[in-house]
């Protein structure tokens, strides 16, 4: 039955939306309730044919009024029981009241709307789903704003991040190349813009020009990263981008005292021991400091624009600004897969040496796919830079590029829907609901547990090792592992990677010592 | 390429090594001055860099022999190291054996860490194979790949949350991130002095006992791969798997044995490391892993010689480039070498030549 389907889908984004507001509080249940129910009402129609927008309001309402149920509940909980536990004052009945019936009143309106929308003809309801959707998308911050959620600076990084991970997807999803120092474009990106727009070397231009300049820059490290690898196949590909991801980091990091001379004429110096005869290059009064090494560069110019003036403090023009990248993103990202060479990616995926037997230029396909993917980790780099307004090495370490790849597997190869929802889950889980967590259980903790137990060595051990934040690492290692056991294709996968794999392959299994033991 | 163009490029590179290679350090006038002025400090760098590398090479047999059999790059070797690491620590601090105990009163800890340290991770392997990889045998390449990468995150984790045990091992110290010093136990006396030969050279005791387990751990393994039945079975396994479960081998135990060595290898070289370098941190399993898995592909990945080889190869140069280039580039002249390597010999130092399969 399908009312069977839909109480497991609510109950999934049910408990999402209630673990919210039994982190977050307050009218987080408002805010949650609104974005989940558009989901929801989108979800619930797909699982059939919908006629008419009255049986898909119908459904819809059904949906929303599961997930309402669950946020209503999560509220009084919060609101009454939570709250003295983890030692603030508990709310009066009546306001968590409120708070859990605007989540549920929420959740059923938008939910109700978006599946009535399903019920459209066909160019009616594609238009009315996108129009919600860029509603919801646009009206976010305001919303944020209103109910006090404090969510806007960490949907801003999502978004940095689902540039990412769509620009990863190219070389990883499409072409099927496992680049593992994905951070070292994101990183050149960011250095770019961090050098020609900040007092460190006394250029600044516009950011305007700069964010052009660092995807370029970005898309020529690809190509020459990207040279030497092209004969390499499946993991020894995985790891020279790893060895590159590794080695670019340690470049900014110590590119602080350049001096070069040029080295016929110092030889020559030495010789005849006239030290007036090396010829210097480059840093001779004292040595020329590029990157400022540790300490990173800081800070970095802002973005203006005529009438909102320079982007400061207040997240709303950044967050509109990051939200037109990731739909340009999305829309050339989309254009490519589509184009000749996002099926000669798909061929070379396939089969290498098949897609270039049938005229499929290798060379220049895969150096497209990798110059492609670290354009837009130029994009990335730039916003970050002029976003943060500080650089430092240690932020594009291998474990950033790993988290990249999370994203992209866990939402699926290859399906750029997928890719921003593993970026979404991940992201929010990471910087979002982990801190929050952790906050939370602290306050637990301290007025709840910790009073009740005598051995000071088990409450050393609570104090010090249960702290959710710390535990990041593991739970990416274990979304890597899972996924890869359970749902290798990914939440959503494209329908191409799902049938592939379904199916054991054994030409996929080709290796440099398969090829060793057969001679 | 005609002759005359291939000197023009290799005249042309080696001038911009000439030119760029200062800026990481590689500047070879100096070099030489460095080297000419004192000697006795290169042989002493070259003996740090044996013994490093003797300890790289344990790690590096790890990965090859995994590789060898399953064509897996184990990624969470590494950081299974680490973890062996820490099981030393810990059986350190069961027994409180302090900083300079008497050698003779301390043998008894260190056998007992290298035991426990070399079981758990082996157990640990063995359970990361059953559980993480074996499912995916048969699925494409890369989701092994990206589940051993997962299983290092999870080590490394596991360290972390480890270190921060100080409630149940105080030997742990205070912060969990922080690195843990290691008790010192080997004695620090000169060998060369107390047999009679002046030098400005070192060669510890301690020098000599971590050479020598290394190299025992190394020969015994060449020893049982090469000579006992279930050494020809790995092998057999290595070369072809269908064939070899036609002449009746258990390729699934083979597999698990080969693990369990693995591991054990990459305990007992925690161990090693934590009483040469006395000290320990969660996060040096990666690169430790890096460079043992760039020693593996050095010596030629499958090639139990080649990663002694390999092993030894990358002590030396990341010794000497500490020393003589700066030691803030050395990670990135080791991940350099790798990935020239990778691109211009896949095949290693002693692995055969590989053709592409059509």
């Amino acid at each position: 039955m399908n009312i069977l389907k839909l109480i497991r889908s609510s109950s999934v984004l049910g408990a999402v939306g209630a673990l919210t507001v039994l982190l977050f509080g307050g009218w987080s249940g408002a805010v949650i309730g609104w974005l989940l129910g558009t989901g929801m009402g989108y979800m619930s129609s797909q699982t059939k044919l919908i006629a008419n927008p009255k049986t898909g309001a119908q459904i819809g309402g059904t949906a929303g009024l599961g997930l309402g149920i669950w946020l209503l509940v999560a509220s009084l909980l919060e609101g009454l029981l939570l709250l003295p536990l983890s030692g603030r004052p508990a709310i009066p009945f009546g306001t968590a009241l409120l708070f859990g019936l605007a989540g549920l009143g929420l959740a059923v309106l938008s939910a109700v709307l978006m599946a009535a929308f399903q019920g459209l003809a066909n160019p009616a309801q594609k238009q009315a789903t996108r129009l919600t959707l860029a509603f919801v998308l646009l009206i976010f911050p305001f919303a944020d704003q209103i109910a006090q959620t404090g969510w806007i600076a960490t949907v801003i990084q999502i978004q940095i991040f689902a540039i990412l991970a769509l620009g990863l997807n190219i070389p990883v999803g499409y072409a099927g190349l496992l680049d593992l120092g994905y951070a070292a474009f994101f990183a050149i990106g960011a250095y770019t813009t961090g050098m020609l727009s900040s007092a460190h070397l006394g250029i600044e231009w516009n950011f305007w020009i700069v964010i052009w300049i660092a995807a370029a820059v970005a898309a020529i490290a690809g190509i020459i990263l990207g040279a030497p690898t092209l004969p390499l196949r499946g993991d020894y590909l995985a790891i020279v981008t790893l060895g590159f991801g590794e080695i670019i980091p340690i470049v900014f990091r110590n590119l602080t005292e350049i001096k070069i001379t040029e080295p016929i004429s110092s030889l020559l110096a030495t010789l005849l021991n006239r030290p007036e005869l090396a010829i210097c290059l480059v840093g001779c009064t004292e040595p020329f400091n590029l990157t400022n090494g540790e300490t990173g560069i800081n800070p970095i110019g802002r973005p203006s624009l005529p009438i909102v003036g320079t982007f400061g403090t207040s997240p709303f023009p950044w967050y509109y600004l990051v939200l037109l990248l990731v739909v340009f993103s999305m829309f050339m990202i989309g254009r490519l897969r589509d184009s000749r060479l996002g099926r000669a990616w798909a061929a070379i995926r396939e089969d290498e040496l098949a897609a270039s037997a049938m005229g499929i230029n290798r060379v220049s396909t895969k150096l497209l796919a990798f110059a492609m993917g670290a354009t837009f980790s130029g994009f990335a780099g730039a916003f970050y830079a002029a976003y943060i307004t500080a650089i430092f090495p240690s932020v594009f370490d291998f474990s950033v590029s790993v988290i990249i790849l999370c994203m992209v597997i866990l939402g699926g190869l290859g399906n750029m829907t997928g890719v921003l929802l593993g970026c979404i889950i991940i992201m929010a889980a990471d910087r979002l609901y982990l801190p929050k967590l952790a906050e939370v259980l602290k306050g637990i903790l301290n007025t709840s547990v910790l009073p009740n137990i005598s051995s000071p060595a088990l409450r050393d051990f609570i104090t010090t090792s249960l702290d959710p934040i710390q535990m990041r690492l593991f739970l990416f290692g274990l979304v890597l592992v899972i996924m890869m056991i359970v749902r290798p294709e990914g939440l959503v996968p494209s329908a191409q990677r799902r049938a592939e794999l379904h199916e054991p392959d054994p030409a996929a299994n080709d290796s440099l010592a398969d090829v060793r033991s057969a001679g | 390429m005609k002759q005359w163009q291939r000197i023009v490029l290799y005249v042309m590179v080696g001038y911009f090594i000439l030119l760029l290679g200062p800026v990481a350090g590689l500047d070879l006038p100096r070099i030489v001055k460095d080297i000419s002025q004192s000697p006795s400090l290169l042989i002493t760098q070259l003996l740090v860099g044996l013994i490093n590398g003797a300890i790289i090479a344990v790690i590096a047999l790890g990965y090859t022999l995994v590789y060898g059999i399953i064509e897996l790059i184990n990624f969470a070797h590494g950081d299974l190291y680490m973890l062996g690491g820490f099981a030393a620590l810990t059986v350190m601090g069961a027994f409180g054996v302090q900083d300079g105990a008497p050698f003779i009163t301390s043998i008894l800890p260190m056998l007992a860490a290298l035991l426990v340290a070399a079981g758990f991770c082996a157990g640990l392997n063995v359970l990361t194979e059953r559980y993480a990889y074996r499912p995916l045998r048969n699925a494409p390449r890369l989701a092994p790949l990206i589940s051993a990468i997962g299983m290092s995150f999870i080590f490394q984790n596991l360290g972390l949350f480890w270190g921060g045990l100080r409630s149940f091992i105080p030997i742990m110290g205070n912060t969990a991130a922080a690195p843990k010093s290691f008790p010192d136990l080997l004695p620090r006396n000169d060998i060369l002095e107390a047999i009679g030969i002046e030098s400005k050279v070192d060669f510890t005791v301690k020098d000599l006992v971590v050479l020598v387990v290394a190299v025992v751990l190394m020969v015994a393994l060449n020893l049982f791969v090469q000579r006992t039945p279930a050494g020809k079975a790995m092998r057999a396994v290595a070369q072809n798997r269908d064939a070899a479960k036609i002449v009746g081998i258990n390729v699934d135990q083979i597999i698990v044995l080969t693990f369990l060595i693995g591991g054990a290898l990459a305990g007992s070289a925690g161990l090693l490391v934590g009483l040469y370098n006395n000290t320990i941190v969660f996060t040096m399993g990666f690169t430790a892993g890096l460079r043992a898995f760039t020693a593996a592909v050095l010596g030629g990945i499958g090639n139990i010689t080649g990663a002694m080889l390999g092993g030894v190869l990358i002590g030396l140069l990341s010794a000497l480039s500490d020393q003589y280039l700066s030691s803030r580039w050395t990670d990135a002249w080791v991940f350099g070498v790798l990935v020239l390597i990778l691109v211009f010999r896949p095949s290693g130092l002693l692995g055969e030549n590989l053709q592409e399969k059509v």
